[in-house]
């Protein structure tokens, strides 16, 4: 019987089933404000059999808690909840302070997957790891559940009172209340501050990041009058010069970035241009990892660096002090720089990193300047301030002066954890504070040494909204109510309190929605009420009018900002970690467990060294792999003038020789069962109140004996281990382009004819025919920077399991993206490529001729198909596969997911059992939805871009290209035909359907000494 | 050993041909070998065979008890990884079933090829492929992810019109150990018969002569079932021996249909056929060599036994390491990088102590055999055959996991070392085999009773030149 006829026959009662599910009648969850205008029909076939196969679910629940709170327009396409059928509802993530557009996929009330708004500026519907993985925090069991008293559980109106009064005894005895928060992009937040503390004017607001930078904001507050942090438009970049800074690695502007820069590494051999990237650094960052050039500096040599382009280019110096300290090679470097630098013109842009000293900002700007990269609508568009990137440290310097001083009655953490980030002087200071508040996700270090303890909302469970850097405008609204019953937002527990002291604050009944929405309906003017209807659909207003700045560097003021005064020797530098960066989602399965993208490591922070370091250590005998092998894991003591701690080593080739580089973020105490014990807290020995600057080691003693065992997911290929050269991750160079040397990318077959050249193997059966869709990717890994977006894309999606440390120290890590990671050139400075590994559905598949019950089959779409009802296990297909893109579960993984865990599942893909093997599947799920689509619509083909897999959409570089490589004019196909097209292991015959561009550096010296990856 | 030396006596004088040495020792007569091996089942059960068997019981025990735990929770348990989906599990099946093949190659082959020396331990020997065959199927049913589906990987109909991938190697290798394991247990059993008669005539208890009775097929002895018996031997014999080669060439196509340098190779069938049966000798001689002292067979089981036995081994220890050769060369000659890597990484790499230990066993081991000395020496064999076990268990070792643990993309390569689980498997699997052996070697004739007779001197028709010499053994005989 086919849908339609079912539908026809039943259209009566089922009006009615439609009223019971909520869809439509303005009577379901959503109540208020709902928004009831179809844009599409709904009269389609399918989605009433939908609703007929929901009914029982509707009546169910009925009795199920459901969001509750407020509006929740949608955004495009379907405008009624269908039981069965997916909701995208767009809203606003904001990483520290930077905004970024976010699309929610919703599921019968529960969002399931975040993925990018693509009207958004900022990132333009792609994703960061750290935003996507945010949505399994929404569901971590570990969050707080209740309201804390002392110690005991309370009420959230006792709590809420218990604070209040707090306060109010404090204000009576003439005592100021302290609220730290957390860095964010909210103007709304900013206002209800400022309310607050014109209602309530013992009170303060302090912004109290982990992770304070204020270098930049202080040169840019002398040298341009803005106090704030510029965001520089890599795209219009042709070359850029980092200093220390990771644009592409660790900043939370990452996602922009990368896709800004990526947008230039596609050179053809007809339109030969592509950015140049030089990075000198200590560390070996992620930006390091894809630059053309790397200088590898000692931390001394830095801002002597920075100097030395400014003396190069011969300009009126700002570092010209610097330059005593410099090495020869640094100097040498440095004029090599602002050659490259001079020939880009107003095109180049030096970055200086947040480890550096506002001096040093000082001289990326004055270069910038003088290279004219700075200005309206140039590269440095002093216009483009990020929001709230303004000088911290005086703010939070007098707060604790006064908690010192014991003018301070109350303080409240509002989601920050400083007693885990901040150093000591704030922790003594804290404890002479009498009354402490924590408004957080978790149980936390901080909330631990509090007096009251009150749950906060996840941002998916929230009200608020978000500017961007260039004043792009975006609401958050929630997907879910909070799952903690009863217990409001961050901002609305603030009102709360605000209003038992002030009870006219903000009027009768207000809440955080209200004042929300009241200021945005201010601001969008005549017709208010639509277009913050239309603002909540699209979840971005672009400002119409454009925004021009005139300030302009006045290089004078620079030079008199402080410099480093890190000298020679062991130097500590500690960085936030690429997965969890400063450590407020530590107690995330898909963050911890997400392999850095330079060290494979996973679960723990490390102390890396440089090869030459081990041997100076004693941690190594010489400088040979086997040795350097023999170094990891050690275990030293690092000590520096704030504390010490012992962290185990490990050896990663292309840092500076006298670095220690670890992460933060880890070493949690309190938090949750994930957090907890992984890794080491190196906050307590950076430098206090700018966790991120380089220091001085006191000393690094090995202790005796110990070993820490590191759970990476690399194995191999973290050193140069004599394994020899492999054709797998193929690079070229810009010269190769122009000179169309693309001879290295064709496949090594033992057997070639003649000419040399391959020929195609013969096969004694004809190839498939593949009439309908045939689906393919492209890979692009001149554009892959390793970001990670798509490893948590995939795992969210398509409900990948975390196994934890354990597991993964095993070798059964479950993510179906692997980002190898293969150096070449220089062991002491080497280039690296990453080369995303899935699933390559191979036409020719050897996985699946090898399954004796013939549980992995090949559709007629040239999909690899995995069934996972008729896998019984044998792990053939994983041992024959060449690629190892296969996960079995060789545990059930899922059997412990506590609720509500288990809601964060996507409930179109099957969650495994133990036993089974699994793989990508070119998200088959996606593409059966989007061809039901097109049926739908009466299309018999789907049109390239309806089906996007998980990591296509994440992919903050566009890297990835997924289609039908049948329609001869989908992006997809004309992509494989790229003559920078190779498929890897090509050689086998397998007939990938994974096409790779090759890497290209546009510097031929890095690339000098190898055509391919190792 | 008059009559022996009167005929040796006859030959030298007349210089044409040499004597061959007895099969049998003492000259015992027909009923002399039917009571001596009969007695072995009616003797009293010894403490130290129950406590032997208790020990073997609890290995075996052991084993189960981690194949439960590897069901319940999980292949988990186990060492393996993503790129090495194997260890342990397949290299303890391929193991088995090479022990096995030394069983049906000494039933069906030399009994093709009239080897008389065969009859002596041709029963023990097949015995020995049976048990060793069940070990196997221990390990490739519960191997799996979800081993309750086993039987999705036989053709069953089912209401989903879904069969096995005829194509995979695994769906071969099924019908290759089923056939292997129904063909050697029945041969083995109609070899019984005729001794399990003679058995329910020998003992005394009633219960023991029901049994015997119930599975001797009401055998008389008749011609009539003389003439069936030998026919169906025959036939069954001509089943086996293609098996003897087809059995080890499936269970190396797991390997070489596979596309990883140090799997596909087309040297692998014969390779591992001959690896079998080298395996099995040693097995067997190690078994052979213990029986042979514990229940005092030296009569039936003699020192020229175990030289061909040992010459064998030497053969085809000789081969494998030809292949082992071969492998090394073609690696080379090929031309391919892939394929030249993982070799110098199986014999340089993480596992060469590994690969060492197979060729120091299988190769170097093997090669005291040149001298006859050497071929007589009972504890010197003793030792070599356990040299040879442990040998082939590593070669399978070695191509299992050097193979699987760097193969093509260096970023995906890994490491395996098994976890207790694993070893006590492969202990209780010695168990199960140890156990079956004890209990067939007290309650089966440990040798063909009818068989050994049927070569002592005499008991065929003899060349009338010496018509005198076999109306004299005849005598004796009957």
């Amino acid at each position: 019987m086919s849908d339609r006829s079912l539908h026809d026959s039943n259209a009566g009662p089922w009006k009615s089933l439609d009223t019971l599910a909520g869809n439509g009648d303005g009577s379901g969850e959503f109540t208020e404000g709902t928004t009831t205008t179809a844009l599409t029909d709904t009269s389609v076939s399918r989605r009433g059999f939908m609703t007929l196969v929901s009914a029982s679910m509707a009546l169910t629940a009925a009795a199920c808690r459901r969001p509750e709170q407020k509006l929740v327009p949608t955004v495009k396409s379907i405008q009624t909840a269908t039981p069965g059928l997916p909701l995208e509802y767009a809203t606003t993530y904001t990483q520290r302070n930077v905004a970024y557009g976010a699309v929610v996929r919703s599921r019968e009330g529960r969002p399931v997957h975040v993925k990018g708004n693509a009207i958004h500026p900022s990132n333009c519907g792609t994703a960061s790891a750290e935003m996507q993985a945010t949505l399994l925090s929404l569901y971590d069991p570990d969050r707080i559940r209740r309201a804390r008293l002392g110690k005991g559980q309370a009420s959230y109106d006792s709590a809420v009172g218990k604070l209040s009064d707090a306060i109010a005894a404090a204000q009576a005895d003439g005592k100021q209340t302290l609220v730290f928060v957390d860095d964010h992009a909210s103007p709304s937040l900013s206002a209800l501050f400022a309310d607050i503390t014109t209602s309530l004017p013992s009170a303060r607001f302090i912004t109290l990041p982990a992770i304070v930078n204020d270098a930049p904001a202080i040169a840019n507050t002398a040298a341009l009058g803005i106090d704030g942090e510029i965001v520089p438009d890599l795209g219009k970049a042709r070359v850029i010069v980092c200093v220390d800074a990771d644009p592409l690695g660790s900043d939370p502007l990452a996602t922009h970035h990368t896709g800004r820069w990526a947008a230039w590494r596609t050179p053809t051999s007809d339109k030969p241009t592509m950015n140049t990237m030089i990075v000198a650094e200590a560390q070996y960052s992620l930006t390091g990892a894809n630059a053309d050039r790397r200088v590898r500096l000692h931390p001394s040599q830095l801002e002597a660096f920075l100097a030395g382009i400014e003396k190069a280019l011969g300009m009126s110096s700002v570092g010209a002090d610097l330059l005593a300290g410099a090495d020869a090679p640094t100097i040498a470097a440095a004029e090599q720089a602002a050659t490259t630098l001079k020939g880009a013109g107003s095109e180049a842009v030096v970055l200086a990193g947040r480890h550096l000293s506002p001096r040093a900002h000082g001289i990326a700007l004055a270069i910038n300047s003088a290279l004219g990269s700075v200005g309206a609508g140039k590269i440095v568009d002093p216009v483009n301030v990020l929001p709230n990137s303004g000088v911290k440290s005086k703010a939070i310097d007098d707060a604790v002066n006064a908690m010192t001083s014991g003018s301070v009655g109350v303080v409240v953490f509002a989601n920050v954890n400083p007693e885990y980030s901040a150093d000591r002087r704030f922790k003594a200071a804290l404890a002479k504070v009498p009354f402490r508040a924590a408004i957080n996700l978790y149980e936390d270090e901080t909330a631990t040494v509090c007096n009251v303890s009150i749950p906060a909302a996840h941002w998916l469970e929230s009200w608020g909204d978000a500017v961007a850097f260039d004043g792009t405008l975006s609401v958050r609204q929630p997907l879910i109510a909070p799952l903690n019953e009863g217990i409001p937002s961050l901002e609305d527990t603030l009102i709360n309190v605000t209003k038992r002291l002030v009870p006219t604050f903000l009027g009768e009944t207000a809440t955080y929605h209200d004042y929300v929405k009241a200021r945005w309906v201010s601001t969008l003017g005549n017709g208010a009420e639509g277009a913050w209807i239309k603002a909540l659909q699209d979840g971005v207003v672009i400002p119409t009018t454009p925004r021009v700045s005139a300030a302009s560097v006045n290089t004078a003021a620079l030079a008199s900002l402080p410099a480093s005064n890190i000298g020679k020797g062991q130097v500590l530098l500690t960085v936030p970690s690429l997965a969890l960066y400063d450590g407020a989602y530590a107690n995330n399965g898909w963050l911890m467990e997400l392999p850095d993208p330079v060290t494979k490591i996973t679960w723990d922070n490390v102390a890396l060294i440089s090869p030459a370091t081990a041997v100076k250590l004693g941690l190594a005998a010489t400088t040979d792999a086997k040795d350097l092998l023999k170094a990891n894991e050690k275990v030293v003591t690092i000590t520096t003038e704030h504390g010490g701690c012992d962290l185990p080593v490990w050896v990663q080739v292309g840092m500076a020789d006298d670095v220690i580089v670890t992460q933060l973020g880890y070493g949690h105490t309190a938090m949750g069962g994930v957090a907890r014990g992984a890794g080491v807290n190196v906050y307590p020995i950076a430098t206090p109140g700018s966790a991120v600057s380089y220091t001085s080691a006191k000393s690094v003693q090995t202790v005796a004996g110990a070993r820490y065992r590191i759970a990476t997911t690399q194995n191999h290929h973290t050193l140069d281990d004599g394994h020899g050269e492999r054709p797998v991750a193929k690079w070229l160079t810009l010269g190769d382009i122009k000179a169309k040397n693309f001879d290295s990318l064709n496949p090594h077959f033992y057997d070639a004819g003649d000419e040399g050249r391959f020929k195609r193997p013969l096969s004694i059966v004809n190839s498939y025919e593949y009439r309908g869709h045939r689906w393919g990717m492209v890979i692009d890994m001149s554009q892959c920077t390793g970001c990670s977006s798509c490893v948590v894309a995939c795992q969210s999606e398509n409900n990948i399991s975390v196994v934890g440390k354990d597991q993964v120290l095993r070798g059964r890590e479950m993510q179906w993206i692997r980002l190898d990671r293969y150096y070449t050139g220089d062991m002491e400075n080497p280039a690296s490529v990453t080369e995303p590994m899935l699933c390559q559905h191979c036409e020719n598949a050897p996985c699946e001729n090898v399954c004796p019950v013939a549980a992995t089959t090949h559709s007629p779409e040239g999909l690899n198909e995995m069934t996972y009802n008729r896998c019984v296990g044998t792990r053939y297909c994983l041992n024959n596969c060449p690629y190892k893109v296969r996960r079995f579960n060789f545990l059930n993984y899922n059997t412990d997911t506590r609720s509500p865990l288990d809601l964060a599942f996507n409930p179109d893909v099957t969650v495994r059992m133990r036993g089974i093997m699994e793989k990508c599947t070119f998200c088959v799920q996606r593409l059966h939805e989007a061809k039901w689509h097109a049926r739908d619509a009466g299309r018999a083909r789907v049109l390239d871009g309806e089906a996007r897999t998980a990591c296509q959409e994440a992919c903050p570089a566009g890297a990835i290209i997924f289609g039908d490589t049948n329609d001869k004019n989908s992006r997809v196909s004309k992509a494989r035909n790229s003559e920078r097209g190779f498929r890897v292991l090509a050689e086998l015959n397998v007939r990938p359907q994974v096409t790779y561009l090759a890497r290209v550096s546009s510097h031929d010296q890095v690339t000098e000494t190898a055509g391919h990856g190792h | 050993m008059s009559v022996i030396n009167q005929n040796k006596s006859v030959y030298l004088a007349e210089g044409q041909e040499l004597v061959r040495e007895p099969l049998v020792l003492g000259q015992p007569t027909m009923r002399d070998i039917t009571a001596r091996i009969a007695s072995i089942v009616e003797s009293k059960i010894s403490p130290k065979y129950l406590l032997t068997l208790a020990f073997t019981l609890t290995m075996a025990a052991w084993g189960l008890f981690a194949l439960y735990y590897t069901v319940t929770t999980g292949i988990g348990v186990w060492g393996l990884n993503n790129p090495i989906g194997w260890g342990w599990d397949i290299t303890n099946f391929v193991f088995w079933i090479g022990i096995g093949h030394a069983g049906t190659l000494i039933s069906a082959i030399l009994f093709l090829f009239r080897q008389k020396w065969r009859t002596a331990i041709n029963r023990s020997a097949e015995a020995m492929t049976i048990f060793a065959v069940i070990c196997a199927l221990t390990m490739v049913l519960t191997h799996t992810g979800r081993p309750w589906l086993f039987y999705w990987l036989l053709p069953n109909p089912n209401q989903m019109q879904m069969w096995i991938n005829f194509r995979s190697p695994l769906a071969w290798d099924v019908f290759a150990v089923n056939t292997y394991f129904a063909v050697s247990a029945l041969f083995w059993f109609v070899g019984l018969i005729p001794d399990l008669a003679t058995l329910r005539n020998y003992v005394k208890s009633d219960i023991a002569k029901k049994i015997y009775g119930v599975l001797s097929l009401g055998w008389t002895g008749s011609t009539r079932h003389w003439h069936h018996y030998e026919i169906a031997y025959m036939i069954l014999a001509g089943i086996s021996t293609p098996l003897v080669l087809s059995v080890h060439s499936v269970v190396s196509f797991d390997f070489t249909v596979g596309i990883l340098p140090g799997w596909h190779t087309t040297i692998f069938p014969p390779y591992f056929v001959a690896g079998a049966i080298f395996s099995g000798f040693g097995m067997v001689m190690t078994l052979l060599v213990i029986a042979r002292e514990i229940l005092d067979l030296k009569q039936f089981i003699t020192l020229k036994h175990l030289d061909n036995m040992n010459k064998i081994l030497l053969a085809t220890g000789m081969m494998v390491g030809y292949a082992y050769g071969m492998e090394l060369f073609i690696a080379w000659y090929s031309g391919s990088d892939w394929e030249l890597w993982v070799f110098i990484n199986r014999v340089m790499g993480d596992y060469a102590w590994a690969y060492w230990t197979m060729v120091l066993c299988n190769v170097i081991s093997p090669q005291v055999y040149w001298f006859r000395k050497n071929r007589r020496n009972v504890p010197l064999m003793f030792i070599i055959s356990i040299f040879v076990n442990i040998g082939m268990w590593f070669e399978r070792f070695t191509i299992i996991a050097t193979t699987l643990h760097h193969d093509f993309l260096p970023a995906s390569w890994g490491y395996y070392s098994p976890t207790w689980v694993e070893v006590s498997i492969f202990i209780g699997t010695f168990g199960i085999f140890l156990s079956l052996f004890l209990l067939f070697a007290k309650f089966v004739p440990v040798i063909a009773i009818a068989e050994i007779k049927s070569i002592m001197p005499g008991a065929q028709p003899a060349h009338h030149h010496h018509e005198h010499e076999s109306a004299k053994a005849g005598v004796t005989a009957h």
